[in-house]
């Protein structure tokens, strides 16, 4: 099966690669903006001073990799369809409601 | 078939074009019920929104002067349909998420991982236990931070949009959608589900 890639970031350095040591309040304040940067909504200073930290600390490189996999699996959670009896009956069920009300 | 005629004088104008209801119904139905579904969870509750959504649209269409979009519209009834069978099935207040409780507080939960890496959201979907995972992280979302997701990542409709359904600013639109996202997130990794490569059950780890 040809495996492709998703739109997760590209480098996974392990947690002793870096000299970085895991800040709580720099890391925090990236916890806040993740969403927003993955939607891409952020200024491009802030971008590149969110992609600087993410160069510099595995911890929130590995972090915003799951968040953007969640996103990704939600938007591709499969939906169930109606069969063409239930959309029918359905309808029935509602102007049956409608004048009884 | 046949619409049953109409009886009282808000009906009889509801009804006004007959085919209008048949129109808006042909051409929504679908898009309602997954959205229902994707808020219910489940079969029989999504098929109960469908009917009070546009059970309502049918009433509320005389009224329906086209200033947002219809699907907007269905949208928006459907979403507060939604919480009012809520309340009344539950009937106690949600559980507000806060920022705090996402934050990480050992090195290990920063690096919890979701197992998709190298496959497509497609294929990684087909791992049963992810799947399952995903449905029940969303499932545990209290609804407020449900629907957000839903709309913005699922239905796929901008923060502005969510906002008017909602009857939120964009900002409290992307302040819930942020903490569900994180929740969903947290829910799927500490499941410590195995790729399907190395657990052809797709087993969650003991």
């Amino acid at each position: 099966m040809t495996k492709k890639k998703t739109s997760a970031p590209k480098k996974q350095s392990g947690p002793s690669s870096h000299r970085h040591t895991h800040g709580q309040g720099h890391c925090m304040d990236l916890l806040r903006q993740l969403s927003a940067y993955i939607d891409d909504e952020l200024p491009s200073d802030i971008c590149r001073e969110i992609r600087g930290h993410l160069g510099a600390c595995a911890n929130c490189e590995v972090f915003i990799a799951s968040l953007q996999h969640t996103v990704t699996l939600c938007r591709h959670r499969p939906a169930p369809q109606l069969t063409s009896v239930d959309r029918m009956n359905m309808r029935r069920a509602i102007l049956d409601a409608a004048n009884a009300r | 078939m046949r619409a049953t005629a109409p009886k009282t004088p808000a009906q009889r104008s509801a009804m006004k074009e007959p085919d209008e209801f048949d129109r808006l119904y042909r051409d929504h139905v679908d898009l309602i019920y997954r959205y229902a579904h994707r808020l219910c969870g489940e079969t029989e509750s999504a098929k109960d929104l469908v009917q009070e959504t546009f059970l309502n649209a049918y009433q509320g269409l005389k009224d329906f002067r086209g200033e947002a979009r219809v699907s907007t519209w269905l949208y928006t009834i459907a979403s507060r349909a939604c919480l009012r069978m809520r309340r009344k099935r539950k009937g106690e207040p949600e559980h507000k998420l806060s920022l705090e409780e996402f934050v990480p507080t050992s090195e290990g939960e920063f690096r919890l991982q979701i197992p998709i890496d190298g496959l497509s959201p497609e294929e990684a979907l087909q791992n049963k236990e992810l799947r399952q995972a995903l449905d029940q992280a969303i499932e545990k979302l209290p609804q407020k931070y449900r629907m957000a997701l839903v709309l913005r990542d699922m239905e796929g409709l901008s923060a502005k949009e969510v906002g008017i359904i909602m009857g939120l600013n964009e900002r409290a639109v992307k302040s819930r959608l942020h903490r569900a996202r994180l929740f969903v997130r947290r829910e799927l990794s500490a499941r410590g589900i195995a790729h399907d490569d190395d657990h052809k059950s797709g087993g969650l780890r003991s």
